[in-house]
């Protein structure tokens, strides 16, 4: 009797959940749905507090970003998403060239964001800039060989088997090639990438951190990585080990006497099919207050995109007023993939 | 015609369901008849060998490691009794609950140059700074190892249940006609369980080629990896799923020809001979022997896994043992029974059918399906939003999404992505049950219904359970459908796990992965205990000797 029971009940749960779901969601009027391939402790808390501030309810889905555009693209116009929120200016752009973004049309937002920093017709703004720079050990990297030093010298011969860097198959090194080509032309970078490739210290492998982790336990002496992973190493939040290792080594913005150094985006922007857009607007406007611009700087170490926001302190001792290079962000998704070809071709593994 | 009728729906019916679940394979595949991008000719020219290569490279070693721990280890615990065998016997099987991915992580979190394994040797052996005592796990020799000892334990569920249904008689008669231990091995017991070790075998195969975690952790470039390259980065869906197919295809061939070449040979055993193996006793150092050779998959395969989960887990602040870890081991543990309950009894239903009807055309349904497992998780996933998003549209009219993001749908694909595991094992099961013995059925008036629970079901006690356990321990890791198709707001165990691990914070990730772990131990354990009670005088099926 027992058994049968509980497997009418077994039978029942997922009818029940799914009805709960429906009633749950009808009594929440007001909402606001996410799709995210940011999936950071930080943007819980972010969410909760636009919650507390305007009664909107966020609902959240995270995934990887491309199949997330797939379920975009298949559930049409009932899509219930109204925004999408990621990283990397090429995920950005998948959406955008798919159409299935509208417009930003709140003057609170694109007068605030920088031109280079929004889509080619405001489909979508950046929330928030991390810039892709060099590490190295300054006991195994002389004073002169890193000043005035850019992605473009480290093809040069005298770097040979002291460079560490993670797999073409990461996004970010995808954007820094897709920037190179729309700087440099498609000829010269594939020179370029051939040795620079040539000068790797060990085969691609492991994330950013692991890279610095490598110049710290001298595996490489300099390393290419995303800025905020040595805030996030420095401030302790992952473990004693990992702030040993980020003690021994030092940032370095390339190119700073020419273009500047490279820079990506975090960002969002509201969806054509939207069945919330006001509450999708508040949201954006939210990210980019002032107030929220600077509890992000400070938790997820990047850099703010309000100009009168400072990054988090760990960051700022390594310089404020950097050179960044001005390429649109939106041209990275264009070139992506040529130059996914390209390290393809020049044996990046 | 009462009974003509009743032929007919049990034709149509797993005729229906196999054509709605075929349906992701079936998009997939259809890749295979749009355009083809000019992004082949790149793949061709620089990386597809590499790929192929590296792919291939990797299916020979699984096969091999793979054969060698299952096959040893089920010979052991069913024919000889040794040192811990009754907890070993159920211990094998654990592995089973460690996604690949995490034992790739865990690897790498013991053997990299500043790993706690490497930290723990430089201190006790007080060596240099530099010195590196165990050597880079992150190439394809590691991924081997990764995959052969989580994935074994499919080829030894199935082998040591054929190894158990073996004759006694026959061995007996092997021997007194002269044959050594290891040649009763060899040339009689192997090839009559031959066709079970390479229905484990396949989904061995299958599971490693459809993975991307591990070989994207240990930077290998697999086939996989390429197939995602092309769509993450060459932003070319098409290409991807052209590429799915072809190892698919690829698969499929391979079944195919598995297919035909036993088809002339079936052994059944006849139940007036039968008598159960009889069990020899090591003693001395052949007894601790068999015992290590068991134990030793288990440690590197769970043990190890497990403590540095363990160790990891309790080194962050303890703080995941808050409401919403509550809410999401629930959300694991009701979608992975009803999952598993739904899948088991769809499996037994359309084998049977099978069976009763011979209708070929559900028998070939059945195996593309089964087939189907091969392809990569988040590109079967992308057909199931595909599958689903059309219902909703068009089908279901639109009013509102229906089965995309709800709870529903999610159990729909997990039976999509499982049918295979509860399909093999019925399989096997039904190959056992001599056609005699339906015949003897239908002399005495049972057929339909009444036959297949009268008669069938009860001798296939054991084959429910093997696929309850093996689908609930596929839904509970589960990641790439979940992560496309679940509801606003809805998270399981292996989505928590993925997204701490995806950004490489392990010790936040420790504690789903550990529950994940605690939840395949469930079903693990029911099973046993079944096992051990159908074990003693008769045959686990219920025939009596």
């Amino acid at each position: 009797m027992g058994k049968i029971f509980l497997m009418k009940l077994l039978y029942k749960i997922p009818l029940f959940s799914f009805l709960f779901i429906i009633a749950f969601e009808t009594l929440y009027a007001s909402e606001v749905n996410i799709y995210t391939s940011r999936h950071y402790d930080s943007d819980e808390s972010l969410y909760a507090e636009f919650t507390k501030e305007t009664g909107i309810k966020v609902n959240v889905i995270s995934g990887k970003g491309s199949a997330l555009l797939e379920r975009l693209k298949a559930e049409g116009k009932n899509s219930p998403a109204d925004i999408f929120f990621t990283v990397d200016a090429g995920n950005l752009w998948k959406v955008q060239k798919e159409g299935l973004f509208s417009r930003i049309n709140s003057k609170n937002i694109t007068s605030i964001v920088p031109k280079n920093l929004r889509g080619p017709n405001d489909e979508w703004v950046a929330t928030a800039k991390r810039a892709r720079v060099i590490f190295y050990n300054p006991k195994k990297v002389s004073e002169s060989e890193i000043k005035n030093l850019s992605y473009e010298d480290l093809a040069k011969p005298e770097w040979k088997g002291r460079i560490a860097i993670r797999s073409s198959s990461n996004m970010y090194n995808q954007s820094l090639v897709a920037s190179l080509i729309s700087n440099l032309g498609e000829k010269v970078t594939e020179e370029w990438a051939k040795n620079f490739v040539a000068n790797f210290a060990r085969k691609p492998q492991g994330n950013d951190r692991s890279q610095i982790i490598a110049v710290a336990n001298d595996e490489a002496d300099i390393a290419i990585a995303n800025s905020y992973y040595l805030g996030i190493m420095l401030s302790r939040s992952k473990g004693d080990e990992q702030l040993e290792a980020a003690k021994k080594v030092k940032m370095h913005f390339p190119n700073q006497q020419n273009r500047g150094s490279h820079i990506n985006i975090s960002g969002a922007g509201i969806l054509k099919n939207s069945p919330n857009k006001d509450n999708a607007v508040s949201f954006l406007e939210f990210l980019l207050s002032e107030r929220v611009q600077n509890y992000m700087v400070n938790i997820s170490f990047e850099y703010p995109v309000l100009k009168d926001v400072l990054p988090n302190p760990i960051m700022a001792a390594f310089g404020t007023d950097f050179k960044v290079d001005e390429v649109s962000v939106a041209s990275y998704g264009e070139l992506n993939p040529q130059a996914v070809k390209l390290m393809d071709r020049s044996g990046w593994q | 015609m009462p009974y003509k009728l009743s032929i007919s729906s049990w034709k149509a019916f797993p005729f229906l369901i196999l054509l709605v679940f075929i349906a992701p394979v079936l998009i997939v595949l259809s890749s295979l008849f749009g355009d083809y991008s000019e992004n082949w000719s790149h793949l061709y020219n620089y990386v597809l060998f590499d790929y192929v290569s590296n792919s291939i490279l990797l299916i020979l070693g699984v096969i091999f490691l793979v054969l060698i721990i299952g096959l040893s280890t089920s010979w052991l615990v069913t024919n000889y009794s040794f040192y811990g065998k009754e907890f070993l016997e159920w211990a094998l099987i654990l592995p089973l609950s460690i996604p690949p991915y995490i034992l790739a992580y865990t690897f790498t979190g013991l053997f990299d140059t500043t790993g706690t394994a490497n930290n723990l040797s430089r201190e006790i052996l007080n060596l240099g700074q530099d010195f590196v005592l165990f050597p880079n796990v992150r190439n394809i020799y590691g991924a081997i190892l990764v995959f052969s000892f989580t994935l074994y334990p499919y080829v030894y569920l199935v082998s040591r249940t054929a190894f158990m249904n073996q004759s006694r008689s026959m061995l007996e008669a092997g021997r007194v006609l002269g044959l050594s231990q290891f040649q009763t091995f060899y040339k009689l017991s192997l090839p009559i369980i031959r066709p079970a070790i390479i229905g484990g075998l396949m989904l061995v195969i299958m599971e490693t080629l459809s993975d991307f975690g591990a070989v994207d952790h240990f930077a290998i470039q697999t086939f996989t990896t390429g197939i995602f390259r092309t769509w993450y980065g060459l932003y070319d869906l098409n290409t991807a799923m052209q590429l799915a197919s072809l190892l698919l295809i690829f698969v499929g061939v391979f079944y195919l020809l598995e297919r035909y070449s036993r088809s002339e040979t079936e052994y059944t055993s006849t139940s007036s001979t039968f008598r159960p193996t009889k069990e020899i006793e090591l003693k001395g150092l052949k007894s601790s022997l068999a015992f290590f050779v068991c134990f030793f998959p288990i440690f590197i395969g769970f043990l190890l896994p497990v403590s540095e989960l363990a160790v990891w887990a309790f080194s962050s602040n303890l703080g995941f043992f808050n409401e919403k870890f509550y809410t999401t081991t629930f959300n694991t543990i009701y979608l992975a029974l009803f999952s598993a309950l739904l899948c088991a009894t769809l499996a037994l239903l359309i084998n049977y059918s099978i069976r009763f009807t011979k209708s070929r055309f559900s028998n070939l349904l059945s195996s593309l399906l089964s087939i189907g497992y091969a392809v990569p998780g988040l590109i079967l996933a992308v057909g199931i939003v595909q599958l689903l998003a059309w219902l909703d549209n068009k089908v279901l009219l639109g009013l509102e999404i229906v089965l995309t993001g709800s709870i529903i749908g999610l159990i729909f694909a997990y039976l999509i992505k499982s049918y295979a595991l509860a399909n093999s094992t019925f399989e096997s099961g039904f190959k056992r049950i001599s056609p005699s013995l339906d015949d003897s059925a239908r002399i005495l008036n049972s057929s339909g219904w009444s036959m297949l629970l009268r008669v069938h079901f009860p001798l296939l006690k054991t084959s429910f359970l093997t696929s309850l356990l093996l689908v609930t321990s596929e839904v509970v890791k589960e990641l790439p459908a979940t992560l496309i198709l679940r509801p606003f707001n809805f998270d399981t165990l292996a989505v928590s796990t993925y997204l701490y691990a995806a950004e490489e914070r392990m010790f936040l990730a420790a504690a789903p992965a550990i529950a994940i772990v605690a939840i395949g131990l469930i079903p693990i354990i029911i099973l046993t205990r079944m096992i051990k009670s159908s074990r003693p005088t008769t045959n686990k099926d219920g025939y009596d000797s």
